[in-house]
């Protein structure tokens, strides 16, 4: 394929593949709450993601190596084991999440309950994965979330103060309700930066073998595709200001379907029931995915999407355990919303347990040779990572004291 | 070479590159009055979870003993039939002739040829 047309393709399935249910409830719940105010935790978010990404691509793109293996080999088991296993408990909870938030859509799209859909969802999510190739889950699953973009254009048509929204990119201090406001900038934290994102494109790149001419489509991949991923989770939020009261709370994914319907009508509707099942079931896949990597690189197996099962015997029936279990999370009737926000906090609170490591892997030499990281990215990730983590590790618990 | 940092937890192929886990554990041979050498290495879930707990291992042994004869016990290659391929470790040997992938084959077996699609 083409670079240039390899780049767009990238660009667009990193674009289709951004929002899903935490990236939409945080931020709805964000721009509900706190009208434009928390548009910088989107924004922070999005850079430390967007580093994260052109990170994990190039490392994979120039030693060969996913995160995990390496992860495994240079550190060893003892230490992997942490990482592994904190990641395997809140993904699970992700996946759990995004499997509810299919469920969800389906509810709202025929009246009959969640728990009657974990099930086949998670069949239909496993049925993929048993399937199909690696480069249709990518590609095809991410173009059809490309309906997510009519979150852009409700926000356009809300006709949102440019300037406000400019003013909210620059963090401030609550002027109310201190601990909600914390916990809900520490779930948008968690939604945007999530591990198995980069953990997923780690493993595309060996899975597509991307070698060191692919480090300028990496980085045009990871920038834009990030950036307009991040530009769709702050039209939620806007669109959320507009269209709740301020100070409102979004405790219930009854609510959601406002976001589109009000400003799009009937239309609104169905878009956003598209935008929501397409998004969930994308994030599913990928999730469950990217578990099933973490487990069998870290243990030396045989891995990938484009072997046939019976070839990676333990691979696919990992992500068939996940899957299932995920399912009966829901089946017990966990609430989606509920389940999201305190899946995005944890994914917060324990970003550093496999964000410094994985800098370390990024300033090794022997890895790397002369494509090690630079200070300023370091810095960034380092950064924000470490503020998202004492951010999610003070407000938790305030607002569980707070109900 | 160091041990630790360029064997231990390194990923080993087989002779067709495919991969044959991470060598779990060292074996050293003591000599008299010479420097220790290392006379095989380990791949088995036992020797891993030995380096946690020697609880678990007896456990998974307890397991692994049910997947066919011979097994309960780590599968251990001579040391001389490992070369090094980069941060790769090869082994001059198939892996399906070797007992690494016992749990793999089984699962094959026993549940993923049952599902349509495999």
């Amino acid at each position: 394929m083409p670079k240039p047309l390899e780049i767009t393709l990238g660009i667009v399935t990193s674009v289709g593949g951004f929002l899903e249910i935490g990236s939409i409830t945080t931020a709805a719940q964000a721009g509900a709450g706190f009208g434009y105010q928390l548009a910088w935790s989107v924004l922070l978010g999005t850079v430390c993601i967007a580093f994260l990404v052109e990170m994990s691509g190039r490392f994979s793109a120039v030693s060969k190596h996913t995160i995990p293996d390496a992860m495994r080999e240079r550190f060893g088991v003892n230490f992997f084991a942490v990482p592994l296993f904190v990641m395997l408990g809140v993904s699970l909870l992700v996946l759990a999440a995004e499997l509810g938030g299919v469920a969800a859509a389906l509810q709202l799209a025929t009246g009959i309950s969640i728990p009657v859909w974990a099930v086949p969802v998670g069949f239909i999510a496993w049925g993929v994965l048993w399937r199909a190739p690696f480069s249709l889950i990518e590609n095809g699953v991410s173009l059809l979330g490309l309906v997510t973009i009519a979150f852009a254009v409700a926000a356009v048509k809300s006709h949102p103060s440019y300037i406000g929204v400019a003013h909210g990119l620059l963090p401030t201090l609550p002027h109310r309700d201190s601990a909600h406001y914390w916990f809900i900038a520490v779930s948008v934290l968690g939604a945007s930066i999530t591990p198995s994102l980069y953990y997923f494109y780690s493993s595309g790149a060996i899975e597509e073998k991307w070698d060191s001419s692919y480090i300028g489509t990496n980085r045009a991949i990871a920038a834009i595709g990030m950036g307009f991923g991040g530009f769709l989770s702050l039209a939620v939020l806007v669109v959320a200001a507009h269209v709740y009261p301020r100070g409102s709370s979004i405790d219930h994914y009854q609510q959601l379907p406002a976001l589109l319907s009000s400003l799009l009508h009937r239309t609104g509707f169905w878009l956003f029931v598209a935008a929501l099942g397409i998004a969930c079931i994308g994030a599913t896949i990928e999730i469950a995915l990217s578990l099933a990597y973490l487990v069998a690189q870290g243990f030396g197996w045989n891995w990938g999407e484009n072997l046939q099962p019976h070839v990676d015997a333990r691979f696919s029936l990992t992500y068939t355990v996940l899957i299932a279990i995920a399912s009966l999370l829901v089946l017990c009737g966990l609430d989606p919303i509920k389940l999201t926000n305190i899946s995005m906090a944890l994914t917060a609170a324990s970003l550093p347990i496999g964000v410094f490591p994985f800098l370390i892997l990024m300033n090794d030499s022997s890895y790397l040779g002369e494509h090690t990281n630079g200070h300023f990215g370091n810095a960034v990730v380092l950064g924000i990572s470490v503020i998202a983590a004492l951010l999610a590790i003070v407000s938790i618990p305030l607002e569980i004291l707070g109900g | 070479m160091h041990l630790i940092a360029e064997v231990l937890d390194a990923q080993l192929k087989d002779v067709n590159g495919r991969n044959s886990g991470r060598i779990d554990g060292i074996v050293l041979e003591l000599r008299n009055d010479k420097p220790p050498r290392v006379a095989y290495v380990e791949i088995s879930p036992i020797t891993l979870l030995a380096r946690f707990s020697e609880r678990f291992a007896w456990w998974y042994a307890t397991f692994d003993r049910r997947l066919g004869p011979g097994r309960g016990t780590p599968f251990r290659i001579a040391w001389s039939r490992i070369t090094r391929s980069g941060p790769t470790l090869r082994m001059d040997l198939d892996v399906e002739s070797t007992s690494i992938m016992a749990l793999e084959d089984w699962l094959r077996d026993r549940v993923v040829s049952h599902i349509p699609g495999n």
